[in-house]
This record gives C-alpha cells, sequence and structure tokens, in this order.
C-alpha cells in the first residue's frame, strides 16, 4: 500500500446535485464490462459506467452508492463520477426489478429491453448487499 | 358621506391586495434561493462534462456523431418554449414568447416547418389564442424541475432528431446570468455547436496520459446524449430561476405601489372628512343664524 500518497478522493455528481464528495481509501467502480478497483496514485482513466454498486473504503467503514451508467474520470487521485442518477441501496425499487425479470422469464421482453434487464438484474443484485451492511 | 365611505373601502381593498403581493414576494425571494441553490449544484455536472468531452474530443480521432452532424438544409425545426405557469411575473412570459414568436415567423417565411412544443400554461394559453398549433405541452414543471421529468423530453428530442424528423432543435427560455440579469433567448441545442478542440488536456497535466476504456470515440458517444439532456436541464433551471426572480421584483414593485395608494387615498380621505365636516359646521351655523 502506498503510505505517503494523498488519499483519493471520490466525487459523484448527478445532474441534480453533487451527491458524495468523500475521502477513501479504496473505491470500486461498476464499469461497463466489470468492477474496476482504484488505489491512490492510480493512472489517469476515462471509462464508461454501467449499472451497479459503487464501492468506497473509507476510515468510517464501507459506503455504497447505486449509480445507473454514466462515465468516470480518474486523474490526479480524484475519482470523478457522472451519472444520470445515484441511489442509496435502501432506496432501490426491488420489486419492479423483479417484475421485469419475471416478465423475462415468462419470455416477454423483447431484445430492446436488454437495457431494462440489466438494470433491473444490477438492482437485484445490489439489494442483496444492502442488509449486510 | 358617500364619498369618504368608498374611499375607506378601496383603501382596504388595497390594503389587502398589498398584503397578497407583499406574501408572494417573500414566497419568491425563499422559492428563488432554493432554485438558485439546485442551479449551482447542477452546474457542477455541466461543466465537468463539457471538461470530459473536450478531453475526449482531442483524443478520439475524427468523431462522427449523428448528434454532431450539423445538415446542409434544415427544413424542420423542432421549437420548445418555456414559460410559466402561472402569471403574476411582470414581463417574463412576454419576453419570451416575442422572442420566440419573432424567431417563429422569421423562419417560417423561408419555407421552414416547425414542431411546437411548449410548456407552461402561459406558453400554451397564448400560442393557442395565436392560433399557431402545437404539437405537444406540458405543465408539471414548477420552480423545481426534476431531471427524471426533463430526461424522457430530452431522450425523445435526440430520438426525433437523429432519426431525421427534425433538422434542428431550438430552445426559447428566460437565460439567467446574473440575479440582476436576466434576458430572453432562443437557443440552439441540437445539433451540438462543435466540440472545443485542444483546451482540455491543456488545462491540466494528467491529460494527454488518460486510458480510455473502451477507446475515446466510445466514450463520447455516450457522452454526448448525456451532456444535450444536460443542457436541457440546464434551461428548465435557469428558467426556474429566472421566473422566480421576476416574480419577485414585479411584486415588490406591486407592494411598493400599493403602499403609494394607501397614503395618497389615505390623504384624500382626510381631505373629503375635513370638507364633510367643516360643512356640518357651516350648516348648524347657518342654521342657528336663521333661527335668530
Amino acid at each position: 500500500m502506498a503510505v505517503n500518497q494523498t488519499p483519493l478522493r471520490c466525487s459523484v455528481v448527478t445532474p441534480e446535485r453533487a451527491v458524495l464528495d468523500q475521502e477513501a481509501e479504496y473505491i470500486a467502480i461498476p464499469l461497463y464490462d466489470g468492477e474496476l478497483g482504484v488505489l491512490p496514485g492510480r493512472a489517469p482513466l476515462v471509462s464508461r459506467l454501467g449499472f451497479g454498486c459503487l464501492r468506497l473504503k473509507t476510515t468510517m467503514g464501507e459506503n455504497l452508492l447505486f449509480l445507473e451508467g454514466g462515465t468516470v474520470q480518474v486523474a490526479a487521485n480524484v475519482v470523478t463520477i457522472l451519472t444520470p442518477r445515484a441511489l442509496e441501496l435502501s432506496a432501490l425499487d426491488t420489486k419492479s426489478a423483479e417484475k421485469v425479470l419475471r416478465a423475462d422469464l415468462a419470455g416477454k421482453n423483447t431484445p430492446a429491453d436488454s437495457r431494462a434487464r440489466k438494470k433491473a438484474r444490477a438492482i437485484l443484485r445490489a439489494a442483496l448487499k444492502a442488509p449486510r451492511r | 358621506m358617500a364619498k369618504t365611505r368608498e374611499l375607506v373601502v378601496r383603501r382596504k381593498a388595497i390594503r389587502n391586495i398589498r398584503k397578497i403581493t407583499r406574501t408572494m414576494e417573500l414566497i419568491a425571494t425563499a422559492r428563488f434561493k432554493k432554485a438558485m441553490d439546485r442551479a449551482t449544484e447542477s452546474s457542477a455536472y455541466t461543466k465537468k462534462i463539457a471538461e470530459l468531452t473536450a478531453d475526449l474530443a482531442a483524443h478520439a480521432q475524427d468523431v462522427s456523431h449523428p448528434l454532431l452532424q450539423k445538415r446542409d438544409k434544415i427544413t424542420r425545426r423542432l421549437l420548445l418554449v418555456i414559460c410559466s405557469n402561472r402569471g403574476l411575473c411582470g414581463g417574463y412570459n412576454a419576453g419570451i414568447l416575442r422572442e420566440a414568436v419573432s424567431h417563429f415567423q422569421g423562419l417560417k417565411k423561408t419555407g421552414t416547418s416547425f414542431h411546437i412544443e411548449l410548456s407552461g400554461k402561459r406558453a400554451i394559453n397564448y400560442f393557442k389564442y395565436q392560433r399557431i398549433e402545437s404539437n405537444a405541452s406540458y405543465t408539471c414543471f414548477e420552480d423545481k424541475p426534476k431531471f427524471e421529468e426533463i430526461e424522457p423530453i430530452a431522450e425523445k428530442f435526440i430520438n426525433e432528431f437523429v432519426s431525421g424528423k427534425v433538422d434542428a432543435v431550438d430552445v426559447a427560455y428566460m437565460k439567467f446570468l446574473s440575479p440582476a440579469r436576466q434576458f430572453p433567448v432562443v437557443e440552439t441545442l441540437l445539433p451540438f455547436a462543435r466540440i472545443p478542440e485542444g483546451s482540455g488536456p491543456t488545462k491540466h497535466g494528467a491529460g494527454p496520459g488518460y486510458e480510455f476504456l473502451p477507446n475515446a470515440e466510445e466514450i463520447l458517444k455516450e457522452l454526448l446524449p448525456e451532456s444535450f439532456k444536460a443542457s436541457l436541464f440546464k434551461c428548465f433551471l435557469d428558467a426556474a430561476v429566472s421566473e422566480q426572480i421576476a416574480r419577485r421584483v414585479t411584486m415588490k414593485a406591486a407592494t411598493e405601489n400599493a403602499d403609494d395608494m394607501v397614503k395618497s387615498i389615505s390623504l384624500l380621505y382626510n381631505r373629503a372628512r375635513q370638507a364633510q365636516i367643516t360643512k356640518e359646521i357651516a350648516e348648524v351655523v347657518g342654521g342657528a343664524a336663521a333661527l335668530e
């Protein structure tokens, strides 16, 4: 672990407000094709986000936030996340997500709904993480 | 006698109206502060997105995105007019509508056809009165427009633009510069003006070394629609802030006017009362003199 480095700073911005701006030791970001872990001193990066959980490991414990896509920029130990929506895990709408997946099982959804399906899956997966905290 | 009564009634009516305008002024002030906070919070997003697009554009080789495409001949434009749902805000709506209609009529002459969308009852009524057909209208935007509400509209605009149903998207709204300066504008949001090139990476040292996942073009493609949504959202936020300011200023003026009127009516009333008393005394004196 880098010791003498400045800590990571993470800010999450949505069009409506700045949701979060805090320091963290480690940040796990849901990219479009999987999770990316960021430690202090990471090389600059710009990438697309997928649906999923943003995890921040801070000195106060772990912090979770559900992101609905967007873009991430990592530069000079600052992680900036631009996302249309960021939700607390407790605010997730698991019922409608379940509905989407059930419709999927019943074969009612068209391939065009794949975005909704991905979102529903990510929501349910994130909701599983919620009660353990 | 009748006149003093009348004056008292009028004065009372003005005082009541003054109470209302004063309250409206206070409400508008409170709402303005809230709307202003929201606007500043969202500007972080807009700024960051602009910075990122500039960074990406500098790295992406020859980006071709439907949203960047400038059509040679613009024959169909989409015009969104953002007004308020309520009146009593001075020249706010009139200014926007004047700007919007002159834009509309100027281009109509050159043979451009319009797809018109209206937000706010004031705009809807005005266009109905002018007998200009509109294609869609919204009345759900008050002082706190939500991104969730604007996103579907933005997506609809993007679809119409990409599918070629419209060649340009314009928005008429009150632009907010500072609490003392707002003015009505018609802005073209789509197609995007060219992405500012080269300005991004030079600003901060980390720029050139970016790692792009999957690559700059892909991210830019994702970012452009978001950027359009954010700018449309900003229009709505600006409009909300401007509306509250306009209302506050107007109601302040109305309250001051009411104060002046109450003063002048009080003066008139005192004079009339005095005249009446003098008249009565003269009558009594006259009556007594006649008896002698």
